[in-house]
């Protein structure tokens, strides 16, 4: 197997002591930073935090992306993302964070719902960042770390680079999602995703379903609520299991008998079949010169990255 | 687990997207208007049933309900899931928003097999009907991590040690499903059993 | 079946708004709805429709909205047969209000939902606009135009579904109890909006202080009959004819004065503080109060303050009733009491300071009972409900088996074990969710909103059995009756502070609380009088009817 690769760098004792001291530090660092964050979630009252994000909080800016026709906007920013996405290097990914931040920046949205993306994700990228190196194929010309004491576990350069640039591109996607949707009301956004194609009738279901998971969520919290008073300590165990059945089956059984109540609320305010829109407000010129300038910047991050993979190496 | 952006290569996000796209086209056609609020509705239920974590161990678990969304709303099951998903990309980051079509596949497709497959073995006794809620949630869950590893391989031999971990890390998760599962359908069955019976659930 | 005698000006020249011929309604399962029902309404009418949960009053009402298609009788509006698929004409002159405000606000903004309706009945946009933000300003919205029906109160998306309604100016006004759960300054609002409405009006009520003078007809629904057809003045004052309908609120009037009396407590053992100051005034209680929040202050998430700087105790085997507006912070202060939020201050049990570890202990004796009676219910049957409690806290099966079967017989509800709690009536959740509570032997009960809701009888029985339990209780609570005839203490909260804390008699007289506090009790004070009057003039049908 080794045969195949051009190039090992064994590091020796104190070099893999070292790499080792280094990824605990980091390591702890980063749960003593996740533990500080869920105590502080934890404790103002003491319930699990299932809150669901309001969107549209600080939807009454006034900045390039407020301004923007949602409809024009929600287009031009899931192009980009896909463009992003298309990215193939490490380099050119990580300028893509960087106009990505700035985007924020302009936004001036808040950073807060923005670190809770960025949790969202971590575990799927840390899953991605630890597991590749170690997993990747092994190809010709790849470089590989034999770590004292985990000889049987090659480091793959090449593997560390794929995951890094998963992680660059996953983070500036997360980064344009709060320009994308915080800076119109919910509604106005997913009228914007009509201009996508998506059909009006998909649309207003998301929108009912938006909805009322504020209104699950707190029935759900307070069911909770009342078993954890009467008792019931969650553990992993058959006990729990059931009742955790019988509070999902309570929850889907009143969100079922709600929507025939729902559904009648509607049908005696004149529903027949599809919900009315409101006006929409004309799209501007100033609208898809906002888009050309989006569209041109990721356009160009894509050439480049075709074009120049390294222009450092 | 859903997938974030940038992992699946381009060809894969685009056809996930396209056979997305012909699934909620199909169930939006076939879909009454007077279901179209109702889908919705339980859709949001089912969303905020997936936030509640269990305990498991030292760590904690959600759950990802394709089998029961699949035996409760059968073939609209992958129209809410898509919704449920969508949103779950827009609010949380539950997945990305470019990778929604292989994540909606990834999970729709369970349940749509995990409906049928319901119907044909649920039986007539509260027993049965848990046993088979515990297989389809089980069921359902496995497809869901087969079908996380089977697109986490195209994205290239690199991805395929990372796929072999996803599926381990999977199995406490339809441990866990298959019994809240089973939970969740005798319960269903003592007090609403209408609700499992096919078409009830709409009409 | 009483001949119609209302009292308004003839009609008879025009056909009725609805005509009902031996209408007959059965639901699937094979439960009767209706029963030959015949009636006729006009135009301008104002009815009350009273009856015990159950006996059919919102199964009549959807037939006329064309909710529930006619299965057998003739069920005319205008002449001509109600039709019942989507989007009838009809529905655009019929508004419906239903009780849940959540499931009529579906749409992302206030101003989305109460424009729902007239954009549905085809209205140019203009008007829409207009519509929208005159009847959001009548009901005093306007300033939430753009929020989303979640970051409402429960009060405020009350008026925001009575505002959608409103907005499609229907002809005919058809109400669902709408003032369960909202506070007196709430249900005043509401009143003086239906006072003013100039169209046909239909309310489903329990409570008939709320209808009187607002109604003029009422119509009594017994097991989907109608029962009685006559002027609600009429009604109200013949308590035989109440009680004969199951509308029995004699209960009610015994008169919150001669409650106080009995309740045997004299002012002079409170001492008076500073009233006005707002400030918190002590309980002369002397001894060791049972639990206890000292200086305690909450805030939400969000950094809006609910409770500032509350000192809070109950002493054992007393019973206190917490009132305020909605919104003034009293869950707020039950949930503090429970331990579930923590705040700043102290929370004392039997004098000892309660740490997180040791919840599980303050849960075993202070028990529950929230305002929402079906989020506290989740087991497939009555006797696992209640035996839930029990099992948790790890007692032997037979013990369990025998506090199950002694907290449903408190509760009257032996005899229910193997029924499903969801199917149960409002009022028999409301009884299993004490019952639940009970289980575990608290030595505190705390009952959050528990009348809302109900109709008479349950409220009787309710009644019946809180003043039956022998523990401290903690009832929150607007209703009146259930203040004076449980509670000798009360406090009152106010933007999350305690305002009085004296005796419930003192309460019942404290004519300044209204402009302090925004309590408008005087009217249901007034309401008390009146009907006190009536039934003094009438004691001797009671006292027949009680023999």
């Amino acid at each position: 197997m080794k045969n195949q690769v051009s190039k090992v760098i064994v590091l020796d004792t104190l070099e893999s002591s070292a790499l080792a001291i280094v990824t605990v530090a980091v390591v702890s660092l980063l749960v003593v930073l996740f533990r500080r964050r869920k105590k502080h979630r934890y404790s103002d009252n003491r319930e699990p935090d299932w809150s669901i994000p309001v969107l549209d909080a600080q939807s009454d800016g006034s900045s390039f992306f407020h301004s923007w026709h949602p409809s024009v906007k929600v287009g031009t920013l899931c192009a980009s993302c896909f463009l992003i996405v298309s990215l193939n290097t490490l380099t050119w990914s990580l300028a893509a964070v960087g106009i990505c931040i700035l985007a924020v920046l302009l936004a001036r949205t808040p950073w807060e719902r923005l670190s809770r993306r960025l949790v969202a994700i971590s575990g799927f990228l840390a899953m991605l960042v630890v597991l590749l190196p170690f997993t990747s194929a092994v190809r010709p010309e790849d470089t590989v770390f034999l770590i004292f004491g985990m000889e049987n576990w090659p480091f793959h350069q090449r593997g560390l680079i794929v995951a890094l640039t998963i992680v660059c591109k996953a983070v500036s996607v997360v980064l344009l999602m709060e320009p994308m949707l915080a800076t119109a009301p919910f509604s106005r956004t997913l009228q914007g995703f009509s201009g996508l194609g998506l059909p009006r009738k998909l649309l207003s279901m998301i929108a009912l379903c938006h909805r009322y998971l504020f209104v699950f969520r707190e029935e759900i919290l307070y069911m909770q609520r009342a078993m954890r008073v009467r008792g019931f300590v969650p553990r992993t165990n058959l006990a729990t299991m059931r009742i955790m059945g019988n509070c999902f089956g309570m929850l889907f059984i009143r969100s079922f008998e709600r929507t025939e109540r729902i559904y009648e609320a509607m049908l005696s305010r004149g529903y027949r079949g599809s919900f009315p829109a409101g006006p929409e407000p004309p799209k501007t010129v100033y609208d898809f010169i906002k888009a050309a300038i989006c569209l041109v910047i990721a356009l160009l991050l894509l050439s480049v990255d075709r074009i120049m993979p390294s222009p450092l190496l | 687990m859903h997938i974030a952006d940038g992992v699946l290569p381009f060809s894969i996000t685009a056809a996930g997207y396209a056979l997305t796209v012909c699934g909620v086209g199909i169930s939006l056609r076939t879909l009454h208007n007077e279901d179209l609020p109702k889908i919705a509705v339980v859709t949001a239920s089912f969303f905020v049933a997936s936030l509640v974590h269990l305990p498991l161990g030292p760590t904690s678990v959600h759950l990802l309900l394709p089998g029961i969304v699949g035996a409760l709303l059968g073939s609209s099951s992958f129209l809410s899931i898509t919704i449920g998903l969508f949103l779950q990309s827009l609010l949380f980051q539950f997945g990305g928003l470019t990778a929604l079509g292989a994540n909606a596949l990834m999970m729709g497709t369970p349940a749509l097999i995990c409906g049928w497959l319901f119907r044909r073995i649920r039986g007539q006794t509260r027993t049965s009907n848990a046993v088979a809620g515990a297989l389809v949630s089980g069921i359902g869950t496995m497809m869901a991590a087969c079908i996380l590893a089977a697109l986490l391989m195209t994205a290239g031999e690199d991805f395929w040690g990372v796929a072999r971990v996803a599926m381990i890390a999977h199995i406490p998760v339809i441990v866990v499903e298959a019994l809240v599962g089973a939970g969740i359908v005798s319960f269903l069955y003592q007090v609403k059993p209408e609700l499992l019976i096919p078409g009830a659930a709409s009409g | 079946m009483s001949a119609p005698s209302n009292n308004l000006p003839p009609v008879e020249s025009q056909p009725p708004l609805f005509s009902i011929r031996q209408l007959t309604f059965t639901y699937p399962d094979g439960t009767p709805g209706l029963q030959g029902v015949t009636l006729d309404i006009h135009t301008g009418e104002r009815i009350a429709l009273l009856g015990l949960n159950g006996s059919g009053k919102s199964t009549l009402v959807r037939h006329l909205n064309g909710l529930n298609a006619v299965q057998k009788g003739i069920c005319l509006f205008e002449g001509r047969n109600i039709e019942s698929e989507p989007g009838a004409v009809l529905r655009q002159r019929v508004g419906l209000l239903f009780q849940d405000p959540d499931d009529q606000l579906f749409c992302s903004t206030v101003y989305e939902d109460v424009a729902f309706g007239p954009r549905n009945q085809g209205k140019d946009e203009a008007r829409v606009d207009e519509l929208v933000r005159g009847t959001l300003a009548a009901v005093s919205l306007d300033h939430l135009l753009c929020k989303s029906a979640h970051n409402l109160s429960y009060g405020q998306k009350k008026r925001a579904a009575l505002a959608a309604v409103l907005a499609m100016e229907p002809d005919v006004l058809i109400l669902d109890e709408p003032t369960a759960n909202l506070d007196p300054f709430q249900e005043r609002l509401i009143r003086e909006l239906l006072a003013g409405y100039a169209g046909t009006l239909i309310i489903i009520e329990h409570d008939l202080f709320f209808l009187q003078g607002l109604c003029d007809r009422a119509l009594v629904l017994v097991e989907g009959r109608v029962e009685h057809d006559c002027p609600l003045d009429d009604l109200l004052q013949n308590p035989r004819l109440l009680i004969a309908c199951g509308l029995d609120f004699t209960f009610r009037c015994t008169g919150p004065d001669s409650a106080a009396a009995t309740a045997g407590l004299k002012p002079s053992r409170i001492i008076h503080g500073e009233k006005t100051g707002g400030d918190h005034l002590r309980s002369p209680r002397t001894g060791e109060p049972f639990i206890e929040l000292q200086r305690y202050s909450y805030r939400y998430s969000d950094g809006t303050t609910a409770l500032r700087d509350i000192s809070f105790s109950l002493f054992t085997g007393e019973t206190v009733a917490l009132i305020g507006e909605n919104g003034a912070g009293k869950s707020t202060l039950a949930l503090s009491l429970l331990g579930l939020y923590r705040g700043d201050g102290h929370l004392l049990l039997a004098g000892e300071q309660v740490s997180e570890s040791e919840l599980s202990r303050l849960w075993q004796r202070v028990g529950m009972v929230f305002q929402h009676s079906t989020e506290q219910l989740f087991c497939p049957s009555c006797r696992e409900e209640v035996a839930f409690g029990p099992r948790q806290v790890g007692l032997t099966d037979a013990e369990v088996e025998h506090r199950t079967q002694e907290a449903l017989t408190l509760v009257r509800l032996n005899g229910y074990e193997e029924r499903v709690p969801l199917n149960m009536s409002h009022g028999e959740q409301k009884r299993l969710a004490i019952a639940a509570a009970l289980s575990l032997h608290p030595d505190l009960l705390i009952l959050d909103e528990p009348t809302a809701g109900l109709d008479l009888r349950s409220e009787a029985l309710l009644l019946q059995i809180l003043s039956d339990l022998p523990m401290t209780k903690l009832l929150i609570t607007h209703d009146l009756t259930f203040i004076s005839r449980l509670s000798r203490r009360t406090v009152v909260l106010h933007r999350g502070r305690i305002i009085r804390d004296y005796a419930t008699s003192e309460f019942l007289n404290d004519r300044r609380l209204e402009e302090i506090a925004g309590l408008d009790y005087g009217y249901k004070r007034c309401c008390y009088q009146a009907m006190e009057k009536a039934l003094e003039k009438r004691s001797d049908f009671v006292q027949d009817n009680q023999l």
